[in-house]
């Protein structure tokens, strides 16, 4: 009984391991948010007029709006006017041309990562973008991406250099009116990752942003476009950190995928943003549009996230399954603990005949956090045949903690089929005892166990990516008795 | 936009003082008070809209389109058993008439109940026992926050009250009977229902809601329930309504000590049709079970609200409740379970499984798990779909057409819910009411 | 090796164990019996120390060292092994995993040296062929959708991995088809040794045809109420558990 009980009280600590600041000089824009700096982040980024235009559009929109209330989520009103809209580390005129020219100081924040941005230290097989505040600081691999013809860049130089492109499909799968984030992040957005597949490639290695948020009182603003041409295939992975402050802090992201005829993107997220203190002083506000849009025949989008940061999680990566047959997949682990709350899940919104989804959502409370799984499934009169399937578990570890599960469904056509289960428990004491029966400790026992409840969506993971969350999850999970 | 809010806000005030003339019991203090309570709400509560998560299915400008009105007095009681009809099936029963929200004597029968059993209106309730009915009425009826169970209360008038004193058991189901019958003014059917079992006693109530043809009435009832310790309630309840007939249930349960509630509601009638149930645990050991079935044809919407809450620790709960949708209808489930931080050892499973037959339906579900404790068990499970293939096939295989083998698999689907009834004749009753329905959509579906 | 003495124990205030002795040295191997309910799993459990059973009198000595206050996990690294009734599913825990870190507990436990992943891995196979446990069983969750008989073989050959020096086995052969059965009875015959003790709980004269005990209790209502050699089992095949139960009552 004691002793299930400090194993509990130990989970809730456990320290926040990428807490540090890098002193670096950035050119940051004053807090406030009107026009005119939108004007400035527009100007500072030499982009076209179409540009500021539709930046201006969103920002007239943003304001008719009011901050949205259904989530199931607590925290004081958030003050947009003592919010910095843009920080840059300081860097010579025309930005970087290769790594070379890249600040130490930047390199070095990211070896401390983990995430070597030089090539020859790199993973094998996977570029890096890496946005550190508003702006991408170094993009490695570009040279082998371009060979077969993927571009992989961050979105102010695709922008400059791929306007074309960036007009014909950005805000195509999030228009700027879809929520008042988006519509924030439409008016404001700094930098992010453009990734475009061309047709029949299959994209050489795996791609991927590290976001980081460095200064104080600025918000992160950075926005995704992923296009896979007919017969494309890309693996795409974020991973995101912050220092410890004792400030929350904003991060309203916008991701849009767009994937053609047979064609494939799977998005795998590890989401470690600065969690707050046991008190829930600080951390991050995570509020996020993910949506893909499944244009063609046969097209598939498998989204994989791992939360195990931030204050406040608001995010639905969705799929619109347009195309027949297309697939719609999400997996997600969730852990809160402390005083994080996370209000998360997916919309699988079936257009097409013969579409699929699959939902898996393993949520974990410890502490005193808070998840939820929202979910949408719809099924419109066209999706012939159309199926989904959904499991949503919840484990309970301490008894302040809560898990909520709120899924939504919708059919209109007598040929579609959805299944939908949940369960809430907390890990069987028999369970715990077969292991410790073998000998295992119970902090051995309890990490066992919660790995074994979230292996569903681990396997989903790329390799790499698979054993940065296995180990993340224990390290949250970490401290129970011994 | 906030015209029309005013002009919805206004069909509910003009319904409670078109029908101020006839409310019992204006000497009550008490129940003033309630009234003046719920009607001050209806001038402060939101008009529910697409964006009320409770009504975020189930618009109901349809319903504010038409006016209602309170009928005047008791309806004629030789017209009423005239027209009859109304007590099929027949079982050996107490009975109570209620017509277009007023019981009639004359047509409910309730002699030789046992002693310390009161089966009858509430109208005359309030003038012979107005105590025992202060110390519960409006105990637990949200009628500060919901604004149909307000309208309710501010024009309290007559119902059905039925108590029992520890210990009693009664020998026979109640079945009360609401009919409602159309006139030239659609009617505003109101009945207030207070049902209250002392400790240990025991009871079956039967509730069948029924109006002619295609009579057009709006029945908006409110039944507050009190299960105090070890009390059993059988709680069957057959929704038969009028195909233009708007209906509301609310219904609001507390649950004392080892008390056990089984509740099973049928819902094939109505244009528009909605239940809500409000469940609560008060002490510990107690359990409810709530099931349902209902049939979704043209130009209906049916709608489930549960709202079961888990205060105290060892209780348990079942939701089991099965949707068949056969034409241009809509269906809403949506099934909330609250487990509150003290509540551990709680156990509650919910179900919503929906049959689509034909193109043009839809269903809406929203099962939901709120949970605040950690040593619990609880889980919901859902499916939408049409009826297994291979099923089909294999009855097929045996020789049995494709009409009976649908009505046979459809049959088998709804059993688990109609086999909760133990009163037989009204199972009986339950299972042929939903061939005829199946056998409606058969013809629909050619 | 093991003492029990007067070991009384209930399940929410409800007597389940009443004064229960029980000596077993090492080497030996002791087959407890007795109808449904009458405690032996109970018993096996109380052994091991999982949660939720009150002693309310009594002591078990384990080599001299009290028992009853160590942990669960503190029970298996001196060498307990309990193969239960109903094994428990870890979806998701991967059994090769699983008995990885089990083995490399126990071992740490022992004073040994942890086995890397190519001993560990030869040390399976061996065990595996021993236990004929199909080697796909390895690689799924532990136990998870394992049939009633492979779940038995999986504890047989976490028990021939981990070498207790008392394992007890609770309805072992339980569910085995007959090759099964010969298959288990091999792998507990090679445990045997002087120095290792082995409970056997069974309701089957079967099993102790290929598995000679030393003795054979009964155990009824929560006490042992007779012991006896291997002859006491045949006895009781033919004539059940009613004489015993008058006698003891008388
Ligand atoms: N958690 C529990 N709560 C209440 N009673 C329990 C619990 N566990 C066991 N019991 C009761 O204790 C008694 C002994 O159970 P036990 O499992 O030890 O019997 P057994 O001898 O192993 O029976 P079998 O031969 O059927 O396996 C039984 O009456 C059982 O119902
Ligand atoms: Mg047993």
């Amino acid at each position: 009984m004691s002793s299930q009980q400090q194993t509990v009280d130990e989970l809730i600590r456990s320290d926040y391991e990428h807490g540090f600041v890098t002193a670096i000089e950035s050119d940051t824009v004053p807090p406030g948010l009107n026009e005119s700096v939108i004007r400035t982040i527009s100007a500072k980024k030499n982009e076209p007029e179409w540009m500021l235009t539709l930046r201006l559009q969103a920002y007239q929109h943003w304001l008719t709006m009011e901050h949205p209330d259904w989530a199931h989520v607590q925290h004081p009103p958030i003050d947009f006017q003592a919010v910095s809209y843009y920080s840059a580390p300081k860097r010579k005129e025309d930005g970087p041309q290769s790594l070379d020219e890249v600040d130490p100081q930047l390199l070095d924040a990211y070896n401390k990562l983990g995430i070597p941005l030089e090539e020859q230290k790199a993973l094998a097989g996977v570029a890096v973008d890496a946005v550190f505040d508003s702006v991408s600081v170094a993009t490695t691999f570009r040279k082998n991406l371009a060979d077969v013809g993927v571009i992989f860049c961050s979105m102010s130089e695709a922008v400059q250099e791929y306007p074309e492109l960036v007009q014909k499909y950005l805000g195509t799968v999030v228009p700027y009116k879809d929520n008042f984030f988006a519509c924030l992040n439409a008016a404001v957005f700094t930098d992010g990752t453009f990734v475009y597949i061309p047709e029949g490639v299959r994209c050489p290695m795996e791609l991927s942003t590290y976001f980081r948020i460095n200064e104080a009182n600025t918000g992160q603003f950075e926005r995704t476009l992923i296009i896979a041409e007919a017969g494309s295939h890309v693996s795409y992975l974020e991973g995101c950190t912050a220092p410890m402050r004792d400030e929350n802090q904003l991060h309203a992201a916008v991701v849009e995928l767009i994937v053609m005829d047979d064609a494939k993107i799977k998005y795998s997220t590890v989401q470690n943003w600065y969690p707050g203190d046991a008190e829930g002083r600080g951390g991050i506000y995570n509020f996020v549009t993910k949506r893909g849009d499944c244009r063609g025949a046969r097209s598939h989008i498998s989204w994989t996230q791992v939360e195990t940061g931030s204050a406040i999680t608001w995010k639905y990566p969705s799929c619109i399954l347009r195309g027949d047959d297309s697939v719609g997949e999400f997996y997600s682990v969730a852990v809160t603990r402390g005083m994080q709350q996370a209000d998360t899940g997916t919309k699988m919104i079936h257009l097409g005949r013969n579409t699929r989804s699959t939902i898996v959502s393993k949520g974990i409370s410890a502490g005193r956090g808070q998840n939820t799984y929202r979910g949408l499934v719809r099924m419109t009169p066209r999706a012939e045949n159309a199926r989904n399937h959904s499991q949503c578990d919840s484990l309970l570890i301490g008894d302040r903690c809560g898990a909520h599960t709120f899924p939504y469904i919708e059919v209109r056509n007598p040929t579609a089929k959805v299944e939908h289960e949940a369960t809430t428990s907390k890990i069987g004491d028999d369970q715990l005892f077969y292991c410790r029966q073998r000998g295992l400790s119970e902090e051995d026992a309890v990490s066992m166990i919660v790995n074994g409840f979230c292996k569903e969506v681990f396997n989903e993971l790329p390799m790499e990516f698979a054993v940065e969350a296995q180990k993340l999850l224990n390290l949250t999970l970490e401290g129970a008795v011994g | 936009m906030s015209t029309t809010v005013e002009a919805q806000r206004a069909w509910f005030e003009q319904a409670i003082d078109q029908a101020q003339g006839d409310l019992p019991g204006q000497d009550l203090e008490w129940l003033q008070q309630t009234r003046a309570h719920a009607r001050r709400a209806i001038g402060t509560l939101p008009v529910p809209n697409r964006k009320s998560e409770e009504w975020r299915y189930t618009a109901i400008e349809g319903l504010l389109k038409n006016s209602f009105q309170t009928p005047a007095g008791e309806a004629d009681a030789a017209r009423v058993l005239e027209a009859g009809g109304w007590l099929e099936p027949d079982y050996p029963a107490y009975r109570v008439m209620i017509v277009n929200g007023r019981c009639i004597a004359d047509a409910s029968q309730t002699a030789g109940l046992p002693e310390g059993a009161t089966v009858g209106s509430l109208r005359t309730a309030l003038a012979t026992d107005p105590e025992l009915l202060g110390t519960w009425f409006g105990q637990a009826a949200a009628h500060t926050d919901h604004l149909f169970t307000a309208l309710n209360t501010a024009l309290i008038n007559d119902g059905i009250f039925l108590h029992l004193e520890p210990g009693v058991v009664l020998d026979r189901p109640v079945e009360v009977v609401y009919l409602s019958l159309g006139q030239e003014q659609a009617p505003l059917t109101q009945p207030r229902n207070l049902v209250v079992l002392e400790n240990g006693a025991s009871a079956t109530l039967v509730e069948r809601f029924i109006g002619p043809g295609d009579a057009l009435y709006f029945h908006n009832g409110v039944t507050e329930l009190a299960l105090r310790d070890g009390a059993v309630l059988k709680h069957y309840r057959v929704q038969d309504e009028s195909r233009n007939a708007y209906h509301l249930s609310s219904l609001y349960l507390t649950q004392d000590r080892n008390s056990l509630y089984q509740g099973t509601t049928l819902a094939f009638g109505g244009a528009w049709a909605r239940t809500d149930y409000q469940a609560v645990f008060k002490e510990e050991g107690a359990r409810c079970e709530l099931g349902g079935l209902y049939t979704v044809g043209d130009r209906q919407l049916t709608d489930f609200h549960l709202d079961v809450r888990h205060n105290v620790p060892d209780c348990s709960s079942r939701e089991q409740f099965k949707g068949i949708l056969y034409g241009k209808g809509r269906g809403v489930f949506d099934g909330r379970i609250l487990v509150e931080k003290q509540a551990q050892h709680s156990d509650a499973h919910l179900s919503n499984d929906n049959l689509l037959l034909t193109e043009n339906g839809e269903i809406d579900t929203k099962p939901q798990l709120e949970i605040y404790a950690d040593d619990v068990k609880c889980s919901h499970g859902t499916t939408v779909g049409q009826i297994d293939p291979q099923q089909m096939f294999y009855l097929r295989s045996r020789g049995i057409d494709a009409d009976a083998a649908r009505r046979m698999l459809c049959l088998g689907f709804a059993g688990e819910v109609i086999d909760a009834i133990e009163v037989p004749e009204l199972r009986e009753y339950a299972s042929q009411r939903l061939v005829a329905t199946l056998n409606q959509s058969i013809q629909a579906a050619e | 090796m093991l003492s029990i003495k007067n070991l009384h124990v209930s399940i929410e205030d409800k007597a389940i164990l009443k004064g229960l002795n029980l000596e077993i040295a090492a080497g030996e191997v002791h087959a407890v019996m007795g109808p449904n309910g009458s405690g032996k799993s109970t018993l096996s459990h109380v052994l091991a120390g999982r949660e939720g059973y009150e002693i309310t009198d009594g002591e078990v000595l384990f080599n001299g060292e009290d028992l009853l206050s160590l942990e669960p996990e503190q029970r298996a690294r001196l060498g307990i092994f309990l193969g239960m009734q109903y094994p428990v599913e870890l979806p998701g825990v991967n059994n090769m995993t699983f008995m990885r870190e089990s083995l490399n507990a126990v071992r740490r436990g022992r004073g040994e040296a942890e086995l890397d992943a190519v001993a560990f891995m030869k040390r399976v196979r061996e065990k595996a062929k021993l236990v004929e446990l199909d080697d796909r069983l390895l690689k799924r969750s532990v136990n998870a959708g394992f049939s009633g008989g492979e779940k038995k073989r999986n504890e047989i050959l976490q028990m021939a991995m981990l070498e207790p020096q008392l394992a007890i086995l609770d309805e072992t052969d339980s569910g085995l088809d007959i090759d099964a059965l010969r298959v288990i009875s091999g792998g507990v015959n090679a445990l045997r040794s002087p120095d290792r003790s082995i409970i056997l709980i069974t309701h089957y004269q079967r099993l102790l045809d290929y598995i000679q005990p030393d003795f054979v209790h009964v155990l009824v209502d929560g006490r042992i109420v007779r012991s006896g050699d291997k002859q006491l089992a045949l006895e009781l095949e033919k004539k059940g558990y009613g004489w015993i139960e008058e006698e003891a009552a008388a």
